[in-house]
């Protein structure tokens, strides 16, 4: 029992620890602290599943969470990352210049956003009848996070971060709150996520080459 | 049987990534939409017998019914007919400079991708599973968008992809609370399996589930087209080759389209009328109408008109399921196919004019009746359909939902919704009938046709919609009113 509760302590730390790190993210400017922090996130998430994993093999002998566990530290915390600052070594930008707002108001929004999905959530009945409901707002105020992440930065590989990080939030709400995802569903997820990071990596590139910058401002000439 | 629906694209793929002559790989091309159109046929039959099919041998995941059914039937009919148009299509590019001979494998190889992706969307049971296809078909469709590889198709791949993936993420969490507000319903065999969540829909959370159709409505609704999430659309359509186009806005839009509509017939179930979802799909299938009028009363550009018509349409589509009358829901699953036709015509014609005069602007093109005595006639002809004209098909479902929206609860929507359409109809006829007459600029410009099978192809989907338009086949109008009965749940 008390290993139980020490493990949901456990959890309830990860997740607002995985919070923190998008915060962490909007607040950096170098598209190579954007990577670092990916992973770090995307590390937490993985030993947020390991922990869950090895409860429900104990408790049940499941074992699809550790599987899954297993998978996000193969793509989300080497290869992907990995590929991406090959990516970045490639193109000429390293530091992001223009946001649409300066990052002390864009961290201000994102508590904003925090505030903003605990009273929404709360006010679904249905949901919140536990203490899981806290986490859950955590892990949805990712997904908001890594939205408004993605409408500051100009750059492509920005974009690209931003949609892992949606994507990143999206996965620990389905852990956080159902527990258990059809297994071939997770898979199925991960293997869209794959192929949408290889063909934004390859485009990045071709726009590199024709527009000679990745910055996404200038990709404004079908109008209309 | 109809597991080979999903084996036949796949198989394609690798059989075409493996031949180099392009004289096999347009007929491995072909063969593999024919065979695909014949399988369609039986399936088509053993959904009039039984209902549904579905296969215990394979996990139990394949399972198809009347309303998958229609929707399969169109993207196989489109993927036939986009298969005989890209023959002339590809030869004539190939021709001109524009794409190398060695690129065709990979744009065959990535058109079935695209094709095996719609109908494997279509052909699952799983709500979860339908999710990842649609993910998927956007993934699989982005290189054919930006197949051209210029600046303007660069940027249009890369929006769609962004704009897509971002609306489809939104649509996960959809789903992820669909299964929440199922927890201690179903057991762990059938979690968002939509049978079972169709026949517990009662015992399901209500809360939950409406703010599930919320994401689900917006995620699935970006890839449908719906305004305000309809930025991608026109791009992405107005640079893909021209058969892609056509199965981007006459198959992938209804494929979208299909996962909206199963996720509200559960939210309709549970709340046990339609208010919630008829409220958001009507007022968003307004707004769509009403964005695209604007937008093609001020097109200068002919494949960006009929992308923005695409939007039109889809806001009819959703306003007629919004309705949740017999009539209008009948009315808006034929309207899909009739669209789909009439759509994926007007593309392919617009190909043929664009292969001929070489531009989209709608101010350089003069004189194509006389250019091109058929596909100008076939177009001239698709766009009064496409605006909603008698005789051909598009009138007779767009006439069923006017009916059924001033039968139902909201009067003035019928106003605002007849209003949109006239203003479409006007701008339509403003802006792209002073293409067909006048005489070209170019002095140089032969007359006749480009892309022969291509024409053959407008010829028959011609005939089609103006066939249907009079008359609806009996097996047609069983399998619509067996899809009705589903979403109605009688």
């Amino acid at each position: 029992m008390s290993n139980l509760a020490v493990n949901s302590n456990l959890l309830e730390t990860l997740s607002v620890l995985i919070l923190l790190s998008s915060f962490v993210l909007m607040a950096s400017k170098r598209i190579n602290s954007y990577i670092k922090t990916f992973r770090i996130q995307s590390f937490l998430i993985a030993l947020a599943a390991g922990i869950m994993g090895l409860r429900s093999l104990i408790s049940e002998g499941r074992w699809d969470f550790l599987v899954v566990c297993l998978l996000i530290m193969i793509f989300k915390v080497l290869y992907i990352p990995n590929m991406l600052s090959k990516t970045y070594k490639n193109v000429s930008y390293k530091v992001e210049k223009d946001f649409i707002l300066n990052i002390p108001i864009l961290v201000l929004l994102c508590c904003g956003l925090v505030v903003f999905s605990y009273f929404t959530l709360t006010g679904v009945d249905g949901l919140s009848q536990d203490v899981l409901n806290l986490q859950l707002v955590n892990a949805v105020s990712v997904i908001w996070i890594g939205l408004l992440f993605m409408i500051s930065r100009k750059k492509a590989i920005g974009q690209i971060i931003g949609f892992l990080v949606i994507e990143n939030g999206l996965y620990i709400t389905a852990m956080y709150s159902t527990q258990e995802m059809p297994f071939i569903v997770d898979l199925g997820i991960f293997i869209d996520l794959l192929t949408f990071v290889l063909i934004m990596g390859v485009m990045t590139f071709r726009i590199n080459e024709k527009f000679e910058s990745i910055d996404t401002d200038q990709l404004n000439n079908l109008k209309g | 049987m109809g597991i080979l629906l999903l084996i036949v694209p796949l198989v394609a793929v690798l059989l075409l990534l493996t031949v180099k002559q392009s004289q096999f790989r347009h007929a491995i091309s072909v063969g593999t939409s024919s065979l695909l159109l014949i399988l369609a046929l039986s399936l088509n039959r053993e959904v009039l017998l039984h209902g549904s099919v579905q296969y215990a041998s394979c996990g139990g995941f394949f399972y198809v019914d009347a309303l998958s059914m229609i929707v399969l039937d169109i993207v196989l009919i489109i993927g036939f007919m986009a298969a005989i148009f890209s023959l002339g299509y590809l030869e004539e590019e190939i021709k001109h400079g524009k794409l190398k001979r060695e690129r065709l494998g990979l744009y065959y190889s990535l058109m079935y991708t695209f094709i095996f992706t719609m109908v494997l969307a279509l052909t699952v049971k799983n709500m979860g599973l339908m999710w990842i296809a649609i993910e998927a078909t956007s993934l699989s469709s982005a290189f054919l968008v930006g197949f051209y590889n210029d600046k303007h198709a660069l940027e249009a791949a890369w929006k769609y992809v962004i704009l897509c993936s971002v609306g489809i993420a939104i649509a996960l969490l959809g789903i992820i609370l669909l299964h929440l507000s199922s927890a201690g319903v179903l057991n762990s065999s059938s979690f968002l399996d939509w049978t079972a969540l169709y026949t517990k829909a009662s015992s399901l959370k209500s809360s939950v589930l409406r703010l599930a159709f919320i994401f689900i409505l917006i995620g699935f609704g970006t890839k449908a087209g719906l305004a305000p999430m309809h930025n991608w659309l026109p791009d992405a359509h107005s640079q893909a080759p021209s058969p892609i186009s056509a199965l981007l806005s006459g198959v992938l839009l209804n494929t979208a389209l299909y996962g909206i509509i199963r996720a509200a017939v559960i939210v309709d179930r549970n709340q046990g009328s339609s208010s919630f979802t008829g409220r958001l799909l009507i007022g968003i299938g307004i707004l769509s109408i009403a964005t695209a009028a604007v937008f093609i009363l001020t097109q200068k550009d002919y494949k960006r008109l009929l992308a923005y018509s695409s939007i039109e349409h889809m806001g009819i589509i959703v306003v007629a399921m919004g309705l949740y009358s017999p009539l209008a829901v009948f009315g808006g699953l034929m309207h899909m196919i009739n669209h789909s036709l009439t759509k994926s015509m007007l593309f392919f014609s617009s190909g043929n004019i664009l292969q001929k005069y070489d531009t989209k602007q709608i101010s350089k093109l003069k004189g194509v009746l006389k250019i091109m005595p058929v596909t100008g006639t076939v177009f001239l002809l698709g766009l009064f359909a496409i605006a909603g004209t008698p005789p051909f098909s598009v009138f007779a479902s767009e006439f069923s939902i006017v009916v059924a929206v001033f039968n139902g609860p909201y009067k003035w929507v019928g106003v605002i919704f007849v209003l949109l359409l006239a203003a479409v109809f006007a701008g339509i006829a403003v802006t792209l009938l002073k293409i067909f007459y006048g005489e070209p600029d170019d002095k140089n410009l032969q007359v006749g046709e480009v892309n022969l099978p291509g024409t053959v192809c407008l010829v028959i989907l011609l005939v089609g919609i103006t066939v249907s338009g009079l008359y609806l086949p009996g097996d047609l109008k069983e399998l619509i009113t067996k899809a009705q009965g589903i979403i109605l749940g009688t």
